[in-house]
């Protein structure tokens, strides 16, 4: 008979080995799929969730999940940054807006894409599109889709759009003392981002920059001039002074009710002016903005595209989700579905699309005239330090001039202090 | 009269919340006629993570952060309160003032101790600085019911021969047991309540507790009236507290009143 | 007990309070002379007094503060006015005083990101039962969350109704150390309900009124859970409180040699506050002494 102790034995050896060859099974199973993990705004993850069913269809190897973000865009970064600050990353790609892509990048979150997606990478993507996504030498992000800042006009009450501040004015007094429009131009004047974007493009139009060379520029003669035609605007009654508190819903629902002869805003109001059942149907067109004489006509882009965490541990896949999530077809069909505006060149010229919506040339038009907001990591809060002082001075009685270089003084503070050579 | 217009000022919005869960949204914006409804509720229970695991981080985080809080405080109220009356004096008066002290402000340092130390993510490690931010008040309660303990007591149980710890356990404790758990209660309501040091040092959703959750949700809707399902929110997230609350109400109002008398 | 033994029980508890809320304040003291952000790879450069002289400069900083005091200030009065009506209410002998005690005191256990959510919802125009009301009554909305002037109101509404029950606790327990004979001398005089509050009740129930005004005080100057959720500072930063303002620096800007300024500016405005109150206290309790 075997004794008791060596049979005891035997018996852990048996169950050792039959643990371990299940453990080693198990593993086996389980690296079979890798997870990859996204993370972006609701609005965003709603439009791409039949992308992303398809793609775990065809890649069975690769188990994409998106984690629905919070609908504001601060509050997606907000939470992207609670994880990387402390040292952890919970997703593997992110989609990120145009304006924060620096910051990611300095703070050393993100992984360089060129060794990923080879030297020609940014190759097919329509001119405009193609900016924000490499700087420092090293492409950071991809991008998915594209808006830019129009001015909308209305068709029926001229025969052609402005092209200079000057003649915006004039078409607007005269339009508004014949009793067509009770107001000219509204525009978003409320304190947040989107004032950054209609005073980047303006600052353009009248042959002034942001920063240069990291340097801000906004006590320039040009700055000056922008944001003093901005505040006559609102003096002038051109604009209602209601405007400091309007963003892109306002300053839609004020247009669309036909009180007012022009617009700024992105290109999704197209396809609300032409809703049926809109008194607009038909009667709107977009351009780009006013400039000075000589002056480019500028556009402010807004995109958003992938990148990469530095801390993924799924990289392959994760390049693989966003090649696939990019490329021609999955933009395309988002255009088409969604009404988003598509980054890549033969996106813009299928004819499939054009056929079904005709403005895509346009747009691609806009978006070549395109203006990015300064690439600097802390863009975040030289924005915050611009639309407060230019929301304050359509609001107030302060001269530009005065507002202008208290802003620029304080530009070039937080960038001393914050680490910069200021 | 003026008890009813209290009841009502206390209860309303509560009740209000209650209320409006039970809605469905187009009753609530006024485009439907509704009925009632569970099916925030549903949606609550079975969102991702699960609100009974963000209810479970809570548990843990409070369990451990009142053990912790009761370790430190339980020995320094004791010897605080057998210390000479100046040096008591001085002490107290500081140990008031950090009870008095907004959390909030300590975030940063504390973010960068759970970023060097790599206690982030971890509900154990959250029980340190809630600890720390406790104390005070713990301490000052205890150190109130330690000091009402005729001090002959203890000379005679010394007479006897009892050790501190033998004192401690048989004597001390037993008398002390209301008000350490009053401590214990008000601790585990800070560690429930808490958000600024849980919101930067929990990132991953599966851990956070109740109260950074209620924020993230408070964050993520994309529906126009999303109010059925916070409402639903917040009547679970309240339903926890308002149990303790009844269950324990004198212990906490106790803890609360001495520690207002004494303090 | 021998001296050092008494200490050495003390130690940990010590350590832990001086490692919690010392070494912090330290650590900002020194942070704030340096540039810690995003653009020195979040690491910190000295680089002087520049922070400090950003920090006087910025009309932000300078609008939190008035906005923080504000609030604080509106808050702390409602509740100690509103603490001292349920207290004395309390104090009463009735029927069913424990319970109603208990639920008065429902409103502050509860947490106040939890509760800031229902009160979005309960100040929603239109649809929230506020301006439901109102409008069944005839007056137009009152655009709770979206109006500058009005917003920072709404929030001074949801703090006092979380922590009035707290200071109302307070002064019961000061109430109840009142011995009820001097009231009933003072009724035997012919003293009216009001007179007697006047010359008995406040004065001796000064100190826990003060203790209950430095502790809230010290408290909504800190007020951050309930701006974040309820308005997350708008609208137009009108609610934004000092403590949200270096939060955002830290969480969201990467600027963490500004973020301690802020907070370090934050402190010494709180100290500078409570410090005064809790003075003006002691040479006026110590003026009366005198008097008497």
């Amino acid at each position: 008979m075997i004794p008791p102790r060596a049979l005891r034995r035997w018996a852990l050896l048996l169950v050792a080995l039959v643990g371990s060859l299940s453990l080693g099974l198990w593993g086996l199973a389980t690296e079979r799929v890798e997870p990859v993990s996204v993370l972006m705004p609701a609005p965003f993850a709603d439009a791409t969730a039949e992308l992303v069913s398809a793609f775990n269809r065809s890649h069975p190897r690769i188990a994409l999940r998106v984690t629905r973000g919070p609908l504001e865009t601060e509050a997606v970064s907000d939470l992207a940054i609670s994880s990387l600050l402390l040292g952890e990353s919970s997703y593997d790609l992110l989609l990120m807006d145009v304006s924060w892509t620096p910051k990611y990048a300095a703070a050393g979150w993100l992984e360089p894409l060129d060794a990923w997606l080879g030297p020609d990478a940014l190759a097919d993507l329509a001119p405009g599109a193609d900016l924000g996504n490499a700087f420092g030498g090293q492409l950071w992000r991809f991008p998915l889709l594209a808006d830019m800042g129009l001015l909308y006009w209305r068709t029926d009450l001229m025969e052609a759009p402005p092209r200079t501040p000057a003649e915006l004015v004039a078409i607007s007094r005269r339009l508004q003392r014949e009793g067509r429009v009770p107001w000219g131009y509204v525009w978003q004047g409320k304190q947040y981002e989107g004032l950054s974007c209609v005073v980047l493009e303006l600052l353009r139009g009248f042959g002034g920059h942001w920063l240069v060379d990291n340097e801000p520029q906004l006590d320039s003669p040009a700055a000056i001039a922008a944001t003093g035609w901005l505040q006559d605007l609102v003096r002038q009654g051109i604009t209602p002074a209601a405007v400091g508190n309007m963003g892109e819903p306002e300053t839609l629902q004020l247009f669309q009710a036909g009180d007012a002869a022009f617009m700024r805003n992105w290109p999704y109001a197209m396809a609300e002016l032409n809703k049926p059942g809109s008194p607009l149907r038909g009667k709107v067109a977009f351009t780009t903005m006013v400039s000075e004489e000589g002056e480019p006509h500028a556009a402010t882009q807004g995109s958003w595209g992938f990148s990469l965490l530095a801390g993924s541990t799924h990289k392959a896949a994760a390049v693989e989700v966003l090649r696939f999530l990019t490329s021609a077809d999955a933009q395309k069909q988002l255009n088409l579905r969604w009404g988003y505006t598509p980054t890549r060149l033969s996106v813009f010229e299928d004819p499939e699309l054009l056929a079904a919506n005709p403005a895509l040339g346009d747009l691609q038009q806009a978006l070549a005239a395109a203006v990015l907001r300064p690439l600097s990591p802390v863009y975040a809060q030289l924005s915050d330090l611009l639309y407060r002082e230019v929301n304050t001075s359509i609001t107030g009685d302060q001269p530009a001039s005065t507002a202008m270089r208290q802003l620029q003084l304080n530009s070039e503070r937080l960038l001393r202090s914050s680490g910069g050579e200021g | 009269m003026a008890r009813m217009l209290l009841l009502l000022w206390s209860l309303g919005p509560m009740l209000w919340q209650l209320y409006s869960s039970l809605r469905p949204n187009e009753a609530l914006s006024g485009m439907g006629t509704g009925g009632w409804t569970l099916e925030h509720y549903r949606q609550l229970l079975q969102s991702d993570p699960p609100f009974l695991t963000t209810l479970l981080n809570s548990v843990v985080v409070g369990a451990s952060s009142t053990a912790l809080t009761l370790a430190l405080a339980v020995p320094c109220a004791y010897a605080l309160s057998r210390l000479g009356r100046r040096q008591a004096r001085a002490l107290s008066a500081l140990v008031a003032a950090a009870a008095a002290f907004p959390a909030v402000l300590l975030f940063l340092a504390l973010l960068e101790l759970a970023r060097d130390w790599h206690l982030a993510n971890q509900l154990l490690a959250l029980s340190l600085p809630y600890a720390g931010l406790c104390l005070p008040l713990a301490i000052l309660l205890l150190t109130a019911a330690f000091a009402d303990i005729p001090i002959e007591l203890e000379e005679a149980a010394l007479i006897e021969g009892m050790g501190l710890w033998q004192r401690l356990r048989w004597i001390l404790l037993p008398l002390m047991a209301p008000a350490i758990a009053s401590s214990g209660l008000l601790v585990f309501l800070f560690s429930w309540n808490e958000y600024p040091i849980a919101l930067t040092w929990l990132s991953r959703s599966d851990l956070l507790t109740l109260a950074p959750a209620m924020a993230r949700i408070a964050g993520s809707s994309v529906y126009t009236i999303p109010y059925g399902a916070f409402a639903a929110a917040t009547v679970l997230g309240s339903a926890p507290l308002i149990l303790l609350m009844l269950l324990f109400q004198r212990q906490i109002i106790s803890g609360l009143t001495q520690g207002a008398i004494k303090g | 007990m021998r001296r050092w033994r008494l200490w050495l029980l003390m130690a940990p508890a010590l350590a832990l309070l001086l490692a919690i809320f010392a070494a912090p304040l330290m650590h900002y003291l020194w942070l704030s002379t340096q540039a810690q952000s995003v653009l020195t790879g979040l690491k910190p450069v000295p680089i002087g007094a520049q922070q400090w002289l950003r920090l006087w400069n910025d009309g932000r900083f300078w609008q939190d503060t008035w906005q923080t005091l504000r609030f604080s200030a509106a808050s702390v009065s409602l509740e100690m006015l509103l603490g001292l009506a349920v207290a004395l209410l309390l104090h009463q002998p009735l029927c069913g005083r424990s319970l109603l005690r208990t639920i008065s005191l429902l409103p502050w256990a509860l947490p106040t990101t939890v509760m800031a959510l229902g009160w979005r919802w309960i100040f929603n125009d239109p649809y929230g039962p506020i301006n439901q009301l109102l409008a069944v009554l005839g007056l137009g909305a009152m655009p709770f969350l979206s109006n500058p002037n009005v917003t920072w109101l709404a929030a001074v509404g949801a703090d006092t109704w979380k922590t009035t029950p707290f200071v109302a606790l307070l002064l019961l327990a000061g109430l109840q150390t009142i011995p009820s004979d001097l009231y009933e001398a003072a009724a035997l005089e012919g003293a009216t309900a009001w007179q007697s509050l006047r010359r008995i009740t406040l004065p001796l129930l000064t100190p826990y009124l003060l203790i209950a005004v430095l502790f809230r005080l010290a408290q909504a100057l800190g007020v951050f859970d309930l701006i974040q959720v309820l308005t997350g500072g708008g609208p137009a930063g009108s609610t934004e409180s000092l403590a949200l303002y270096a939060y955002l620096n830290a969480m969201r800007f990467l600027d963490f040699g500004y973020s301690a300024t802020l907070l370090l500016g934050s402190f010494a405005i709180l100290l500078l506050l409570c410090g005064t109150a809790a003075l003006v206290w002691r040479w006026s309790s110590r003026l009366q002494g005198e008097l008497r």
